[in-house]
């Protein structure tokens, strides 16, 4: 995937480059920190390979998915330059072998200059923990409670102060001079000016990754403040990623706001299931809801980002939803519904089975095997008429066929045309989650000479309407599984608990009921996958981890 | 007071702006064969060998500097001239670039000679419109007698020189902030390495020279490297034009030989002619550098090395003597404004460090001092020091601290004033080592 906002800025001038990560075959070599020898990966910044053997150093402004600013000053450490021993930033060090660092482990030194950074940063600092929507997940009050002073020395009658933009500036009931709350960015984004701390990450992330200035600081010294350009807007398709990277409670979503508390939401990682990159995400619910979705980092995936499209779509999971059957114009239980299709199925002539590049792979295999029990009678289609977009060389491949890659190494060919061509040898069409009504409706109209028509479908849809039989089933968020991106990367999807009514089953489940071979889990699914795929032989869930595998046959 | 040839003012008040009479004055005498018959590296052995060191403030060996700038790489070599002067006190270069900016420009085409330069940019503060005026005649003086553009004197060497003009930003003067800003982004100092010299100007390598050290480079050539080695002291030779203000009776402009005693540039009939009441201190080298008393003021000479041995620096030469009416903490409270109001807001420690200063020594000026106050203020200033990129916080921490050393009891007595001076402060409720 080519990220050519990364290289054209580049070219530009020196001062902005991003920071060289441990990798894989990056080749160890031996410092010494606090006295002791560790072996970390050469010519990485220092930061990072202090990550490597367990050290942890405070830090705002560095983002391993950014270019280098270096203007916080927290990560201090002491190495070893031509004048001794010296205060250095870890985030722009560079491991050279052999060199000396001590860090607050074992210099008073670099204690001393992290506490005073962020006596510096708390200074102006207003005390709006318990109204702050960041509170929870803020760094700045990790990094105080690592490397603060634990008490405040500043003087009541200095007091606070904001000295950012004029036209914000207020004097609050205490005669302390504030300003620049909930400031308007554009659609998304909301702006709290005297939190920020000025780190410049979101700037850094609209100029270098998003590759649009919308944002830039103005004014210098402590009056300086973040801002859009006169008469413009922050209105990116990425510009939600913003508040991902703030590490204050500066700059707020709008979909998010006020909403719920960070420490009540459960995080369930996943990934994105409408665009074939599969953008790692987290799905973070509460009581049966799900209140955001955040970025998950994956250095080979997305990075740090995921698009305002991916993360907004979690307010799709609950509205729309087909939570029951229907048959006939008319709403029947699920269990009347599954029961009407074995009957349907039972009594074919010939079935058409459409796969889909929108479910699992443990999906597509129960179908497979429902395919195989039905024996001779039945046909495996599949494909997708949804129009492919290009990359935006992000977060996104645009192809919104998410597991197509997976569809490809189950063997199910890409022939919804033949399906339509061929239409009047069936009498039952299955179709599990494909909206070919809503994707093609001139083409699809030809399908409906078939007389029966099962459609399983998570949401309501143009599919669902021109179905003789549809039965509820459970959306990306809800079920576990695996997909395969469009890298030829096996993702693995979790179940965050979320269905709106947990009656509905995930697909491969009623596939398989449907079969006859009643599966027990996603395993045997899972199972069924591999005795198809050889090269998914050696995998498991727990192989395949947070972050994926690289499938070599794809 | 000893003899010694007047290298950088000798021009002054003869109207040496205009291109006649500065030719008429010796100028421009080194573009020609005796210069082009030189290979570049001959160019840089004579300024290596006159010793000639840079006089924006730091000292650097200009040879040295020039030496360092890679050849070869594929990529334009800049030069470019620090006169964005900004530093309180400092007003030799503007002087310079009025009354004789053509010995800046034979400067820049020796220079430009031997790093290879085809493009060289003067910096300008942006409040020198007179200086960008003279400058701007001049170059259109030297393009038209063909000292400047394609095949100077047919000697096939190109040079073109443009005058940009700064936004008013005392950072700018820190070469990797005048960098940036010449590019057209925010006047801010940039991670180093890589430095200048390598990666400067448009990620190319970058020589970045103030207007005094190439001024003097004329003259080296002239006159060769031995004459100018010379003069001055061994390890700080030739002369340096020093901007003396306060309280003396004839502030001014004022070239001197480096080594001089800083006592007779204050009191010589020559320069300054005495002091105005009685001396208390003096800042020796702009308003960044630390304090002298007067016992220092009158032993110390002007040059590198013996500043550097009083715990001082030359700097840019900015020499503010004053005497026991002024209060120390007023004028703290005015430096330390100037450098909160011009902190660049890119590091933490000097945007709130600097700021916070200013607003402590603005309240123990207004009647609200307390004791504690002082080491509180010391130990911020040593908080912001030697943590951030570039040296804006620690130009405003050496007066912090040099002042508060050297003068306390006058930081002291601000406190004795309030009756609320012990006034409980808010940590006293607070168990070290708790919680919170």
């Amino acid at each position: 995937m080519p990220i050519s906002v990364r290289e054209a800025s580049g070219k530009m001038s020196n001062s902005y480059h991003f920071p060289v990560l441990p990798g894989p075959d990056s080749k160890l070599v031996t410092i010494e920190v606090d006295g002791a020898e560790v072996q970390v990966p050469e010519g990485t910044n220092l930061i990072e390979a202090l990550e490597t053997v367990g050290i942890d150093t405070p830090h705002f402004c560095y983002h391993p998915d950014l270019p280098l600013a270096g203007n916080c000053r927290q990560c201090m450490i002491e190495t070893d330059g031509p004048r001794g021993m010296g205060l250095a930033i870890a985030c722009y060090t560079p491991v050279r072998a052999g060199m000396k660092v001590a860090t607050d482990r074992s210099s008073e030194k670099v204690k001393k200059a992290r506490a005073a950074v962020m006596e510096f940063q708390l200074a102006n600092h207003p005390l709006d923990c318990p109204i702050c929507d960041k509170a929870g997940e803020c760094t700045l009050q990790e990094n105080y409670m690592k490397a603060g002073n634990g008490h405040s020395r500043m003087r009541e009658e200095i007091g606070k102060a904001y000295h950012g933009n004029p036209a914000h500036r207020t004097v609050d009931s205490k005669g302390q001079s504030r300003g620049g709350k909930h400031v308007d960015l554009g659609p998304n984004v909301i702006l709290d000016e005297e939190r920020c701390i000025l780190c410049d990450r979101c700037t850094r992330f609209m100029r270098d990754v998003a590759g649009s200035e919308q944002l830039y600081i103005a004014d210098r010294g402590d009056r300086a403040y973040i801002s859009v350009f006169p008469g413009t807007q922050l209105d990116h398709p990425y510009d939600l990623c913003v508040t991902d990277v703030c590490p204050v409670g500066a700059l707020t979503s709008k979909h998010f706001r006020f909403l719920q508390r960070v420490w009540f939401l459960k995080k369930t990682e996943s990934i994105a299931a409408d665009d074939s990159l599969g953008a790692n995400l987290t799905i973070e619910h509460n009581e049966g809801k799900v209140w955001r979705l955040m970025p998950r980092r994956n250095a080979a995936v997305n990075k740090s980002w995921i698009s305002n499209a991916t993360r907004l779509s979690f307010r799709d999971l609950e509205t729309g939803r087909l939570e029951r059957g229907r048959t006939d114009g008319h709403d029947v239980s699920l269990e009347d519904a599954f029961a009407k299709a074995g009957q349907i199925l039972s009594k074919a002539r010939k079935v058409a089975l459409v796969a889909s590049g929108h479910l699992t792979n443990e999906d597509n295999a129960a179908l497979l095997a429902l395919a195989e029990s039905l024996g001779e009678k039945a046909e495996v289609f599949g494909g997708s008429w949804l129009p492919v977009g290009t990359p935006d060389g992000i977060s996104r491949s645009g192809d919104p066929v998410a597991n197509r890659k997976g569809l490809e190494i189950l063997g199910i060919p890409d022939n919804l045309d033949d399906l339509v061509r061929r239409a009047s040898e069936f009498d039952v069409l299955v179709v599990a989650h494909n909206d070919l009504w809503g994707a093609a409706p001139e083409k699809a109209r030809g399908l409906e000479a078939i007389a029966q028509r099962i459609v399983l479908s998570p949401w309501v849809n143009a599919t669902v309407e021109r179905a003789t039989l549809s039965i509820g089933i459970r959306a990306w968020a809800e079920v576990r599984g695996t997909m395969v991106n469009c890298q030829g990367r096996i993702q693995l999807l979790q179940a965050a608990p979320i269905a709106p009514d947990e009656r509905l089953e995930p697909a491969w489940q009623l596939l398989s009921r449907l079969s006859g071979e009643r599966w027990s889990s996603e395993i045997d699914a899972w199972k069924s996958c591999q005795a198809r795929v050889p090269a998914l032989a050696a995998l498991s869930y727990r192989t395949i981890g947070r972050s994926g595998q690289l499938l070599e046959v794809a | 007071m000893s003899q010694f040839p007047k290298i950088l003012t000798g021009k002054f008040g003869k109207g040496a702006a205009d291109i006649g009479v500065y030719k008429s004055l010796g100028g421009y005498s080194t573009i020609g064969s005796k210069l082009f018959g030189l290979s570049q590296f001959e160019v840089i052995d004579i300024v290596q060998r006159s010793g000639l060191r840079g006089r924006g403030g730091a000292g650097f060996p200009t040879g040295m500097k020039w030496s360092f700038v890679p050849r070869n790489t594929g990529k334009p070599v800049y030069l470019v001239v620090n006169a964005d002067e900004g530093e309180p006190g400092t007003f030799k270069d503007h002087f310079l670039l009025l009354e004789n900016p053509h010995q800046l420009i034979e400067g820049m085409i020796l220079c430009g000679w031997a790093l290879g330069v085809r493009t060289a940019y003067i910096y300008v503060r942006g409040e020198f419109l007179d200086c960008i005026e003279s400058l701007n005649k001049a170059i259109a003086e030297a393009y038209e007698a063909g000292l400047l553009g394609e095949n100077i004197g047919g000697s096939g060497y190109s040079l073109d020189i443009y005058v940009h003009r700064g936004a008013g930003a005392y950072i700018c003067g820190e070469e990797t902030a005048l960098i940036s800003s010449l590019e057209g982004r925010k006047g801010q100092p940039r991670l180093k390495p890589p430095f200048p010299a390598v990666s400067g100007a448009w990620a190319s390598p970058t020589c970045v020279n103030n207007v005094e050290t190439l001024m003097a480079v004329p003259w080296i050539f002239e006159n060769g490297p031995e004459a100018y080695a010379k003069i001055g002291t061994q390890k700080s030779p030739g002369t340096k034009v020093f901007s003396v203000s306060g309280d003396v009776k004839r502030p001014g402009v004022y070239e001197a030989p480096l080594g001089t005693p800083m006592i007779e540039l204050l009191e010589g009939e020559d320069y300054c002619q005495g002091i105005v009441g009685e001396l208390k201190g003096c800042i020796p080298g702009g308003s960044s550098t630390p304090v002298l008393n007067p016992e220092e003021t009158r032993s110390v000479t002007l040059d590198y090395e013996a500043m550097a041995a009083a715990g001082t620096m030359l700097g840019s030469g900015a020499i503010i003597p004053f005497n026991t009416e002024r209060s120390l903490v007023g004028m703290l409270k005015t430096l330390t404004h100037f450098y909160a109001h011009e902190s660049c807001g890119q590091c933490t420690p000097c945007r709130d460090g600097t700021g916070y200063a200013d607003r402590l020594l603005t309240t123990m000026c207004s009647g609200h001092a307390r004791e504690g106050d002082v080491d509180f203020l010391t130990d911020l200033a040593n908080n912001f020091v030697g943590t951030t990129i570039c040296p804006l916080a620690a130009a405003d921490s050496a007066p912090i601290l040099s002042y508060v050393k050297k003068f306390r009891s006058e930081f002291e007595a601000l406190a004795a004033k309030n009756p609320e001076r012990a006034a409980p402060r808010l940590d006293a409720h607070f168990r070290p080592g708790g919680f919170w």
